[in-house]
């Protein structure tokens, strides 16, 4: 069903392996240039800045390809629909043709083009078989963002692309809207989906424990424990309402008091689910999602209870992140070789250190937005906002 | 072959010892698992939500606080983060320095970010600067630049160059007339202020590290700027001709430096600048659209020449 063979994705995360071990000195030298030449894979791989780029000049090219065949013909709308979908074969069989003749792995230009021919696929299925402006919505019309599902999860398996299954998961948003109006249904609908393939996806990964599948079971794990948290957390759903959720109105009227309560508690026994799963698991990905859950059950859990949210309590949650960051660090540095139940706080790798570094710089940029003092203005009211740009930072509300 | 066979392999042909075999085994196992970033990631959030916070609580309740108050507890952290790094910093080194325990960089992050709320409550409450706005700014920057350079510390320093790109744009924003230009003219200081100074100090050997974050800072800037020139209606000549530059320099370091960042600065900015001209008195659909499947094509092969020379990654 893949594309690429067992061998070459194994030599490749070698190679990856390799590169990490003999930047962080476990390798000497000399054997990193003798192993490195036991893992040369016939696949062709790119940079990931030129992979970023050629994949947005294949976007460009094959959107403006369309185009203008679109401009030159001026077909009808389902004629349109028809060559939608013939564009999205030949998006996919260019994908497939570029992998199995050209050996490209995560070169920009394959994952563009089979990245296009999910979005033709839709745009094909809806102009060929559902009339866009008709009073009536169409109730099979739910088999467009079915397609669009499918088809990128086909093409997560096939090609590994990590991105694709985030996609099948947006396209899975969209199903339920065509069965039912009643926003509670939706949600559990959802929700059951992403449980039926989070109990899949846990399966296969027993399967691939310490391969290079793993990481990609991982990443689609985790997607799925947010995907399915975020469903469950009214407050985030209801993020569009900012204003009442800023104001701590509580939104259980918009649900059935039941529904709500029970949304209410899930919040609360998802994050540490997820985080014991992801320390036993040893799963980064899942952890992470664990972490972040637990934040946004603090940060939200006011608003739910219709509570008034206060102006100390950022302070309070970065007091707690901050605290449970040194408690880990120290807990974790105290154990027999810095090590407690097979984590450690210590950089093993020196990419781990670049990526520190690079984030810090990006982040130092982009952070302090909100605290930049700003420039005077005439007025003498006291008013401590309105910042335009730069400084300590860079713009905007103090 | 699974990693963990080719390690055994690896060790019955002895190219690796038994206990390089035991640790490699054990690191693609995730044994033990390092959670370093996560930690990191933990504690600047952290730092950035009680700041937040922060700001959000003297903004609400300045007036019920009263200036001293409020002066008095932001003075009281400022002390203490810059205490708590002076006495903790190892002694200053021009080449690279560990920081001395895992917290150390995000108390001196949490300093500079108090500095920021205190000095904009000053000037609000008592105008002490009226008019000068950019004097706090550039006194920031250049605090931001002497607190990254004594502690080593990325953050504060892309805190500087952000500050100092903020003590241009307010400078400029005191004119009435001309703005985008004199805007443009500004970045262009900026930009070759930053890449020179950061160019001297590598030279110098001076936290020669810092070099990565001070040209892809210039570089980004150079390129806005030189893109807004190529947009005026008239007198883009000369701007055509930065471009031309910008885009050859940033092409040849990328490729001789194996930096390809770079590379994808001058495709993406060359690409941006060169349709805006050629496009700019073009109304018919279908040429424009045609120049896209052209240049796009072009691009593509150029782009897959240079990756089969330079960009292989594995």
């Amino acid at each position: 069903m893949r594309l690429y063979s067992f061998s070459s994705e194994e030599t490749l995360r070698a190679r990856r392996l390799l590169t990490d071990w003999g930047g962080g000195g476990y390798l000497s030298k000399t054997q990193y240039q003798l192993l490195e030449q036991e893992t040369i894979s016939d696949l062709r791989t790119i940079n990931i800045f030129l992979r970023l780029v050629l994949f947005l000049f294949t976007l460009v090219g094959v959107g403006a390809t369309t185009g203008l065949f679109f401009v030159l013909s001026r077909p009808s709308e389902q004629a349109a629909g028809v060559f939608f979908l013939i564009f999205s074969a030949v998006c996919y069989a260019a994908a497939e043709v570029a992998v199995c003749q050209a050996r490209l792995y995560r070169f920009g230009i394959e994952e563009a083009l089979a990245a296009c021919s999910v979005g033709f696929f839709c745009a094909g299925m809806q102009a060929t078989f559902f009339i866009r402006y008709s009073a009536k919505p169409d109730a099979a019309q739910f088999l467009v963002p079915a397609a669009g599902a499918i088809l990128s999860l086909w093409i997560w398996r096939r090609f590994g692309f990590s991105y694709a299954f985030p996609a099948a998961m947006m396209f899975i948003l969209f199903l339920p809207q065509h069965w039912t109006s009643s926003r509670e249904a939706q949600d559990v609908i959802v929700a059951a989906i992403y449980a039926a393939l989070l109990l899949g996806v846990a399966a296969a990964r027993s399967r691939h424990r310490f391969d290079y599948l793993e990481e990609a079971y991982s990443l689609a794990e985790a997607l799925l424990w947010l995907g399915i948290y975020l469903i469950i957390n009214l407050q985030l759903s209801l993020l569009d309402m900012s204003a009442q959720w800023w104001r701590g109105t509580p939104a259980a009227s918009e649900f059935a008091r039941p529904f709500y309560w029970g949304t209410w508690v899930l919040i609360w026994c998802v994050p540490p689910i997820v985080l014991m799963r992801g320390i036993r698991q040893k799963d980064r990905f899942v952890m992470a999602v664990g972490a972040i859950t637990a934040v946004l059950t603090l940060v939200t859990n006011k608003p739910y209870l219709g509570w008034h949210r206060h102006t100390w309590d950022p302070m309070l949650l970065g007091i707690l992140l901050t605290g449970v960051a040194v408690f880990l660090r120290r807990w974790l540095a105290r154990g027999p070789g810095g090590v407690r139940y097979g984590f450690t706080a210590a950089r093993l790798l020196e990419k781990d250190k670049q990526w520190v570094g690079v984030g810090s710089a990006g982040l130092g940029l982009l952070s302090p937005g909100s605290l930049t003092p700003n420039p005077q203005t005439s007025s003498s009211d006291f008013k401590f906002g309105g910042g335009e740009s730069g400084g300590g930072g860079a713009s905007s509300e103090f | 072959m699974a990693i963990l066979a080719r390690l055994e392999q690896w060790k019955k042909e002895g190219k690796i010892s038994p206990e390089q075999h035991v640790q490699l085994a054990g690191l693609s196992r995730g044994e033990p698992l390092s959670v370093y970033i996560e930690l990191n990631v933990l504690l600047y959030a952290g730092v950035l939500a009680f700041v937040a916070g922060l700001g959000w609580t003297v903004s609400t309740w300045s007036q019920q606080l009263g200036d001293v108050i409020v002066l008095t507890v932001l003075s009281i952290l400022l002390a203490a983060s810059f205490w708590y790094c002076f006495s903790r910093a190892s002694a200053w080194s021009p080449a690279e320095t560990p920081a001395p325990n895992p917290i150390f960089d995000y108390v001196l992050y949490l300093g500079s970010l108090v500095w920021t709320l205190e000095l904009g409550y000053i000037e609000r409450r008592f105008h002490l600067l009226p008019g000068q706005w950019d004097l706090y700014l550039l006194a920031t920057a250049v605090l931001f630049f002497v607190l990254a350079y004594r502690f080593d510390n990325r953050l504060v320093l892309s805190l500087g160059l952000s500050s100092l790109a903020g003590w241009f744009g307010l400078t400029i924003s005191h004119w009435t007339a001309g703005q985008d230009d004199a805007y443009r003219r500004y970045a262009l200081v900026y930009c070759l202020l930053v890449g020179a100074a950061g160019a001297l100090l590598q030279r110098r050997g001076l936290k020669p590290h810092f070099f990565g974050t001070y040209l892809n800072i210039a570089a980004n800037v150079l390129f806005w700027a030189v893109l807004s020139g190529v947009e005026n209606q008239h007198g883009y000549g000369l701007w055509l001709l930065a471009l031309l530059i910008a885009c050859g320099a940033s092409l040849a370091w990328g490729l001789t430096r194996r930096q390809f960042v770079f590379v994808a600065y001058a495709t993406v900015y060359g690409y941006v600048g060169f349709s805006m001209l050629l496009l700019r008195n073009i109304n018919s659909e279908s040429a424009v659209l045609s120049y896209f499947v052209v240049s796009a094509v072009a691009m593509l092969a150029l782009l897959v020449q240079i990756g089969r020379r330079f960009g292989r990654q594995a």
